[in-house]
Order: structure tokens, then C-alpha cells, then sequence
């Protein structure tokens, strides 16, 4: 749970906001449709000192840029676990095992370090750290991305992420970093290891022949039965309710009236094979496999927005400005509080009720919904 | 179609404005008047060259490319004088600037123009602000300034138009009238000589805002934003069948869209010009919002996307772009594939949009 930044609206427009997202459909301050995202700019491999980036900026101004720097370290050797020696045989070893390689690489969430930098907020703000758990933990929930550092037995990658919001955070910038990290790490190369085994690694020079860090599949256009999908890197997506309405990418004002918001991250894994056997339907038609890595409740700052005041208990509202008369409305007003009057804000009471949690979930999950677009959207950008 | 990314595009020309075309004027007089007196080369200047050639190139190439930034010297030559956005260093007579801007000739005057700039207050403007602070005998008002604006007890009108002096109870009640949050329309009454604000909302047409949205423009460089004009409030007719809608205009940037409420006494003509001050001013400071259509909510969000693209393809925003870009929105709407339903106005929408607008 951690509050997004807190927004000073008046009720009126509170309450306007409330009503209009309501609606079926809903009716955003901006025209979107409820699963339409603000359109992006974006670009890669905008740093040269990096092995990966990616510079993503919303319309409005807002904008983020992401480094990947990696980095050889040594994996340190527990206590307990086999010594590893440099021997003769183990490359030999190495070579049969070839088959089930994955199953010796191991992760660890100490080899990835991410660090977000939000202007105008201190590094160790809640909200600043929330953010960077929250990202680092939709990378590691499903321990593969850890194994993809793995070099050998003794050494392996140590991933530094560096997320930097240039922009003042004109809304709650989550779904923004996330892209951003997601198109860094997607444009992300690491050298070509040269060394073999358990030896100390040794790279190839030849930066055109570094492989990326998520390995590029070739187009469907030229095997139609071949996969197009992928592993890919995780994205993690705003979602929120109002009502029964279920809102994607909302921005700052939206937010503020949300009922529930939620911080879904989702990732696609490799397609299983019924689908590739199943001759009628190439894979890009029957969409991805997402899974779910992780789900986080976003405290809406709708709950701490004070309420408004309607006009029967306005001492202000009418002819009568005596003193009375206005004490004796607020007594009135104190007894009437817990009834709903149209067109009065009231912020949001209770918990999230757990058939919209369910459906906002199950939204995101959805095949070839939101997610799908957003990740085929984000692998046609050129990873230059 | 849920998101479009797009390839980065070259930034557009800085101040690429033409509806200012007294300042281009002044700036191609003063280049025909300055005699080869920039020998150090510090401001392009390029050969007068025949006065129509000139304008055509001046929003193009010089605007372009004569960016300065703070701390950057901008001439060293003793004929030029010193405008708004530069300083002079002591003891030299080098011409620094002081702002991020594009550098603006009249005469021998040199000036900078700010890219961003906060609004500054002059004495009569309308604004529209949010309330931050509430004070024993004040508020304080954010509009868009450096400073926050005040707005004391006394310069507001009590409900039902009574004229009497601010008691204690007034001030112990202070919040009833204007709460933190609240948005407000008012009037810049008095300046102070930092530059701070004192608004007044005494007369009918300010006061509290309800039955709609707010969106702010403020700060935005590059030719747009709310620019001062003879109108900033005005009711139109919105299409659809969905009523009047009242449009505020601050000039400070802060804009608010609302479904445009008749007071009840006025319409049935009962109320004369004398206690129509009473009858107006029993709303005044009500937060809570009318019954409101859902054709009229998409009308007012229409109106809002239309503000918004104005600014963001660097367009100016004051009573005839966005009556126009509205009618072109609206038949853009009509004729799109999802109907007049359709509001969106982001991206591709409204660069169409910017583009029939100064197209035609």
C-alpha cells in the first residue's frame, strides 16, 4: 500500500470527475476511451555509454529516462554449496549437460540494482522507494531474469538500472517508468562471452555481434509456425475503478477520484506448444500467455480528500448568514453526513470490494486486450 | 486501438507565433536601421536584405536559432541597451541573459523572451485560482505566480449581498465562504511591489467555480497558451443538444469549462436590477453540482480536449481558436468512424485539428 501524491482539487470538480467516470461509458476529462493509453513518444538507445536505454515522454511533458549498465562480478560462494575449482574436467562436463544448461543457472535479486529518481523528491521518500520495489519486484518475482545474468559458476552480471524522471511527476509516473524500463531492457546487449566453462570470462570486442539480453525471435513473416512470442520483459500497468468502470493509464485527476487503483504487473512467456500444433490459428492471432508476477494496491488519494458540503448544510449558501442559524445547520448537517446527496463529493469508504478487484485483474489478463496492444505497440518501436 | 507510440520528431520552431506580427515588424525595422554595428558577431544578424524576404524568414531561421540560455553573453557591444531578461555584469558592459529565450530586438533595445515563463499579475485581470492557504483574516491563491496571491476577507461579497463590515464570526467561519482546494474566478485588484497579487471577487460574475472541469496551460512556451483579449468569459451553444457551456479563460493560464447555469430569479424576470445582487450571490458558495447531462459532460470534455491540443501544437487560446477549433471538432467527430460520440483529441486528433485550424 503506498499513496500516490496527494492532489488539491475542490469538491466541485471532484465530484464532476466522479459522476462523468461513472457513466456507461465513462466519459474522461480527455476524451480516451477507458483502455486507451496516452499516446508516447519513443526512442532507444538514446545513451552510448549504456549497454541498453530508452527515453519515453507522454504528451503533456512528462518524461523518463532509463540506463542499463552491467557490469562482471564475482558470484560469491556460500557456505555449504560445492566449491567450484578450475578443472580440466568441468568444461567437459559442461558441454554434455548442454541440454539442460537451465537448469544450473542460478539467479540471485542481489545481482540486479535499480534505483529511481523522481525530481523534487528525496531518494528515500516513500513513494520514491515504493516505485522502485515495486518495478524491481515485477523483474525478479519469477526468478528468470536473474538467470539471464548468470555467466558461470563464478562469475555473473551484475544489472545496474538507473530510472530518472526529468519531468516534474505530473501524475502517478508507474506506468511510465515501467514502459521505459521495459523498452531499455528490451534494447539491452551484453558482449558475446568468448571463454568457455567455469573459466574467467572473456569477451568478444565486436559490439555488432553482443547479443541482447532478450533475445529477438525472427518475424512470423518468415515462419509461420515458428513463435513469435517470446519471454519479454515485465510491464507493470495502472489500473483503476470507479464504479463498476474499469480505467486504464488514468491520469492525475482520475486518480483522485478512484476507488480502487491497482499496480498490475504482467509478463508474457513463451507460447505453449497446443497452440503452435493447432495448424488454423498462427501464434500472433491467438495472442500471448501473460502471467501474472505480482499485484500491488495503489492507496488512492480520493480517500483523504475532504468531503463537500451540500447545500442544506451550507451555512453560507442561501440569504441566511447568521451565526444561528449556521450552527444550527451544522448540527442538522452532522446527523444527515451518512446519506448520499447528488452532485455532493463524498471520498470513497471501506476497503475494495473483491468482485472489482477480480474483474480489474481479470481485465489485464484478458487475451488479446490491453496488454497484448501495449506489448505489441511496444516491441514496434526500433531498437535502433 | 488502446496506445500509440510514435517516433520522436524534431522539436518544432521556438515562438513560432504569427499572431504577433507587430513584434516581427519591429524587429525587421530595427534590422534595416542598425548600420553594421554588430562587428563581434555576437547577435546573428544577417544583411537587411528586402523587408519581405525578411519576414518570411524571421519565424523560421532567427527564431530558431538565436536560443539563449542564463549566464550566456549575449553582446559586449556598448551601443545596445539592456530590456527585460538580461542583466548587465558589473563593471563590464556585457549584455548577459537572465532567461531561457529567444532573444528580441526593438530599436537598440535587447531583450530576451522566455521559452516557460510563470504569469505575472497586472492590476485588472482576470484569473482563475486555486485556494492553498486559509488564513485568520486571508487566503492565499495559487495562481500560477511565483508568489501565491492573497485574497482577504474583505474583498469578497457575504451571501445574499449584505454590505457590512467583517466581523470575528466572519473570520471564525472563514472557511465556509472558500476552503483549501477550491477553485475560484477572480479579479487581480492591487499589486504589491514583489510582484505578489491581492484578487477581489466582489461583483457577480466571480466567485466560487462548480458544474465542471478545470485544465491548466499555464507556463507553456513556444507561441501558446492563454493569451490577454477582450473577452475571457463568454457562453456558448454547444452542439448535441447539449445546452450552454461557460468557458474562463484566466490569463494566468488556468482555464474552466462549465455547464453554464441560469439563475433562477433572472429567467423568470421577477428579480430586478436592484436585488439581483441578493439573488445571484445565494449560490455563490455552494459546492455542490448541478444535475448535469451526459451530453452536455461530453460537450464540456470536447471543449477541454480542444484546449488542451491548442496547447500542445504551441497554438494560442482565447475566445475565437477555441469557438473554432470546437465546430472543427465537432465535424471532425461527425464524420470519424465511432460518431459524434467520439471526443478524443490527443495525438494525431488534435495535430489534424491545429492543422484545419491554422490551415485555413
Amino acid at each position: 500500500m503506498a499513496s500516490s501524491q496527494h492532489v488539491l482539487l475542490s469538491p466541485a470538480e471532484l465530484a464532476y470527475l466522479h459522476a462523468s467516470l461513472s457513466l456507461t461509458p465513462p466519459i474522461r476529462p480527455d476524451g480516451r476511451s477507458p483502455t486507451q493509453f496516452r499516446p508516447l513518444v519513443a526512442e532507444t538507445g538514446i545513451l552510448p555509454g549504456t549497454n541498453g536505454s530508452a527515453r519515453i515522454c507522454f504528451a503533456d511533458g512528462t518524461e523518463a529516462i532509463v540506463g542499463v549498465k552491467a557490469e562482471v562480478e564475482r558470484t560469491a560462494q556460500r557456505p555449504g554449496e560445492e566449491t567450484v575449482f578450475l578443472e580440466e574436467g568441468g568444461a567437459g562436463d559442461d558441454e554434455e549437460e548442454e541440454g539442460e544448461a537451465v537448469d544450473k543457472r542460478k539467479g540471485d535479486a542481489s545481482w540486479v540494482e535499480m534505483t529511481v529518481e523522481i525530481p523534487g523528491l528525496r531518494d528515500d521518500d516513500s513513494g520514491t522507494a515504493f516505485l522502485s520495489a515495486m518495478l524491481s519486484e515485477a523483474l525478479l518475482a519469477d526468478g528468470e531474469f536473474a538467470k539471464r545474468l548468470w555467466i558461470n559458476r563464478r562469475f555473473h552480471w551484475k544489472l545496474y538500472l538507473d530510472i530518472i524522471l526529468i519531468s516534474p511527476p505530473l501524475s502517478y509516473p508507474l506506468p511510465l517508468l515501467s514502459l521505459t524500463t521495459h523498452l531499455a531492457l528490451l534494447s539491452t546487449r551484453l558482449p558475446r562471452l568468448k571463454s568457455e566453462g567455469d573459466e574467467d570470462p572473456f569477451f568478444d570486442d565486436d559490439w555488432a555481434a553482443a547479443p541482447y539480453l532478450y533475445p529477438r525471435t525472427p518475424t512470423s513473416v518468415a515462419k509461420p509456425t515458428a513463435t513469435t512470442t517470446t519471454t519479454r520483459p515485465p510491464i507493470t500497468l495502472l489500473v483503476m475503478a470507479v464504479g463498476n468502470n474499469i480505467i486504464f493509464d488514468p491520469s492525475k485527476e482520475e486518480l483522485a477520484v478512484a476507488d480502487v487503483a491497482l499496480a498490475v504487473s504482467v509478463t508474457s512467456t513463451a507460447s505453449s506448444h497446443h497452440i503452435d500444433t493447432d495448424t488454423g490459428h498462427p501464434a500472433a492471432e491467438a495472442g500471448r500467455n501473460l502471467r501474472l508476477l505480482s499485484i500491488r494496491t495503489i492507496d488512492p488519494p480520493s480517500r483523504l480528500t475532504p468531503p463537500a458540503v451540500a447545500n442544506a448544510a451550507n451555512a453560507a449558501y442561501g440569504a441566511s448568514n447568521g451565526a444561528a442559524l449556521g450552527t444550527q445547520k451544522m448540527l442538522e448537517a452532522r446527523t444527515a453526513e451518512t446519506e448520499a446527496v447528488e452532485g455532493v463529493w463524498r471520498a470513497p469508504r471501506g476497503g475494495a470490494k473483491r468482485m472489482v478487484l477480480g474483474a480489474l485483474v481479470q481485465k489485464v489478463l484478458e487475451r488479446g486486450g490491453v496488454v497484448d496492444e501495449v506489448l505489441d505497440a511496444l516491441e514496434g518501436v526500433d531498437l535502433g | 486501438m488502446p496506445i500509440t507510440i510514435l517516433p520522436p520528431k524534431p522539436s518544432r520552431p521556438i515562438n513560432n507565433n504569427n499572431n504577433n506580427p507587430s513584434e516581427d515588424d519591429a524587429l525587421s525595422d530595427s534590422d534595416s536601421g542598425v548600420d553594421g554595428g554588430d562587428a563581434d558577431g555576437d547577435i546573428p544578424m544577417h544583411h537587411p536584405p528586402s523587408k519581405r524576404t525578411r519576414l518570411t524568414t524571421t519565424t523560421t531561421t532567427d527564431a530558431t536559432t538565436s536560443i539563449v540560455t542564463p549566464g550566456e553573453q549575449i553582446t559586449s557591444d556598448p551601443q545596445w541597451m539592456r530590456g527585460h531578461g538580461t542583466y548587465i555584469t558589473p563593471s563590464t558592459t556585457a549584455i548577459t541573459s537572465s532567461v531561457a529565450g529567444t532573444i528580441t530586438r526593438t530599436n537598440k533595445l535587447l531583450s530576451v523572451r522566455p521559452l516557460r515563463a510563470r504569469y505575472t499579475p497586472e492590476v485588472g485581470d482576470l484569473v482563475v485560482g486555486r485556494i492553498v492557504e486559509v488564513q485568520a483574516k486571508r487566503w492565499r491563491v495559487d495562481v500560477g505566480s511565483t508568489q501565491l496571491a492573497a485574497l482577504p476577507l474583505s474583498a469578497i461579497n457575504l451571501p445574499g449581498g449584505i454590505l457590512r463590515k467583517r466581523t470575528e464570526t466572519d473570520e471564525l467561519q472563514i472557511r465556509t465562504f472558500f476552503a483549501e482546494g477550491d477553485l475560484l474566478v477572480a479579479e487581480v485588484q492591487q499589486l504589491f511591489g514583489d510582484g505578489g497579487a491581492v484578487l477581489h471577487t466582489r461583483s457577480l460574475k466571480y466567485g466560487k467555480l462548480r458544474n465542471g472541469v478545470f485544465v491548466a496551460v499555464s507556463g507553456v512556451g513556444g507561441g501558446g497558451g492563454v493569451v490577454r483579449s477582450r473577452r475571457q468569459v463568454w457562453t456558448m451553444d454547444a452542439a448535441n443538444g447539449a445546452g450552454q457551456i461557460d468557458v474562463v479563460l484566466g490569463v494566468n493560464g488556468y482555464v474552466w469549462i462549465s455547464r453554464h447555469v441560469e439563475t433562477p430569479d433572472a429567467e423568470e424576470g421577477k428579480a430586478g436590477i436592484t436585488n439581483m445582487e441578493e439573488s445571484v450571490s445565494t449560490t455563490m458558495y455552494s459546492s455542490q453540482n448541478d444535475r448535469i447531462e451526459v451530453e452536455t459532460m461530453r460537450e464540456i470534455a470536447r471543449l477541454r480536449g480542444v484546449v488542451t491540443a491548442l496547447v500542445e501544437n504551441g497554438l494560442r487560446v482565447d475566445e475565437d481558436m477555441v469557438v473554432r477549433g470546437y465546430h472543427e471538432a465537432v465535424e471532425m467527430a461527425m464524420v470519424s468512424a465511432e460518431g459524434s460520440d467520439d471526443i478524443y483529441l490527443g495525438g494525431e486528433k488534435g495535430q489534424q485539428l491545429a492543422a484545419a485550424l491554422t490551415g485555413a
